[in-house]
């Protein structure tokens, strides 16, 4: 009962951090699991994919209804996450524990790096600017220019596509969404808006993370005893998340968050060459 | 029928699929959540080591009210719900002939499909 009750009370944690700091609860979940509860790396990931799931859900839901999400640009990427996530989650149950650990470990410092640094401001587009790509836009038939939304013009397709392949993999043997990668290839490289990226990212989390889930679930990957707990946690984690974030001071949040990460990776890197 | 400013694609169909992902999120966390609430009422161990995923069992460990039953719909219907909403993208696309975006949804739909079959051949 306990357990359970810390499980679900866990997943709360990891769902309201993730949200406030805009990075999902999947990050939190594995370590959660393995270091607070001494489970297999699999299984952990495995519970975290159907969080991740579950979570963007519903927040994927809102973006579409708002219009922010890019459904066609989400769709083309989604082909190359699926196919990442496929090749990741069939990976996962071949490498070694320790290697994905240390896999896990190095994640974990690479986002307590980039939330140090902090993220550059969106380059603004003028109005007028913004009027004469619409209509280039417009005039333009092309497949590419088809994915392309109000204000921006989609670019470099084919990274996006390769980064799409290696968002998926990570998804897959890491258990998080994959947005790590995803939020940067498609506004740095792509020049799609932060926020459009981020919306589309989110939208994209749920067939990424389904692809390798499907995997876990068949091959045994996935408890259902800690499942559940933990994803009912993490969804009314983020959901409260989502309606306190304004009223967060999210840089006192953040310092905090990168303590826990550098911790937490200096925990998984123990227990890789234990 | 509201069309997109920019690029002609219908509101309803951002609309629909955000109706079928809130509704498919909604439905298996209410599973997952009445499935932790019968497993606390049965004082299972949730660390103990749940049971394995036998299709065949699901419907009928729902109906006798086990948790694992619940729990196993709750996963299923939080991994398809994505599926579901490429296939209802799949359906709007065909409708407005948009045949390009219809292969891609297909070729996702493909590579899910691919992953159960790689999976089941695998074995666990």
């Amino acid at each position: 009962m306990i357990d359970g009750l810390i499980l679900i009370v866990g997943g709360m944690a990891a769902g309201l951090f993730g949200s406030l700091l805009g990075l999902g609860g999947g990050l939190l979940i594995v370590p959660l699991l393995t270091l607070v509860f001494n489970l297999p790396l699999l299984t952990a990931v495995g519970v975290s994919l159907v969080c991740v799931i579950v979570t963007s859900g519903a927040s994927a839901g809102v973006y579409l209804e708002r219009r922010v999400a890019n459904l066609r640009l989400g769709m083309v990427l989604e082909l190359f996450t699926a196919v990442g996530a496929l090749a990741g989650g069939l990976a996962a149950f071949i490498l070694p524990e320790n290697v994905l650990e240390l896999l896990f470990a190095a994640l974990l410092v690479y986002v307590a790096v980039t939330m140090l640094r902090g993220r550059d401001p969106e380059p603004e587009v003028g109005e007028a600017e913004s009027d004469a790509m619409a209509a280039d836009i417009a005039a333009d038939n092309s497949f590419r220019a088809s994915l392309s939304g109000p204000g921006y013009r989609v670019r470099h397709l084919g990274f996006g596509a390769v980064g799409s392949v290696v968002a998926g993999v990570t998804s897959a043997l890491l258990g998080i969404g994959g947005g790590l990668v995803k939020v940067p290839v498609m506004h740095v490289v792509m020049g799609v808006p932060l926020r459009v990226a981020t919306a589309t990212s989110n939208l994209m989390i749920g067939i990424t993370a389904s692809a390798s889930a499907i995997i876990y679930l068949l091959r045994g990957g996935i408890d259902p005893y800690v499942a559940s707990p933990t994803a009912v946690g993490v969804f009314f984690g983020a959901s409260l998340g989502s309606r306190i974030a304004h009223r967060i001071d999210v840089k006192i949040l953040r310092g905090l968050f990168v303590a826990i990460l550098l911790y937490t990776s200096w925990q998984m890197l123990q227990r890789a060459f234990a | 029928m509201t069309a997109d400013p920019q690029r002609g694609l219908p509101a309803d169909l951002d609309r629909s699929i955000a109706r079928l992902l809130t509704f498919g999120t909604y439905v298996s966390v209410a599973l997952l959540g009445v499935g932790a609430v019968l497993m606390f009422a049965r004082r299972i161990a949730p660390l103990a080591g749940g049971p394995p995923f036998q299709p065949e069992l699901v419907l009928d460990d729902v109906v006798h009210l086990r948790a694992a039953g619940f729990m196993w719909l709750g996963l299923l219907a939080a991994i398809a719900t994505p599926a579901a909403r490429v296939a209802a993208a799949l359906v709007g696309f065909l409708r407005r002939g948009e045949r390009t975006m219809a292969i891609v949804a297909v070729l996702i739909l493909a590579v899910i499909s691919l992953s159960v079959v790689l999976a089941q051949g695998l074995g666990a």
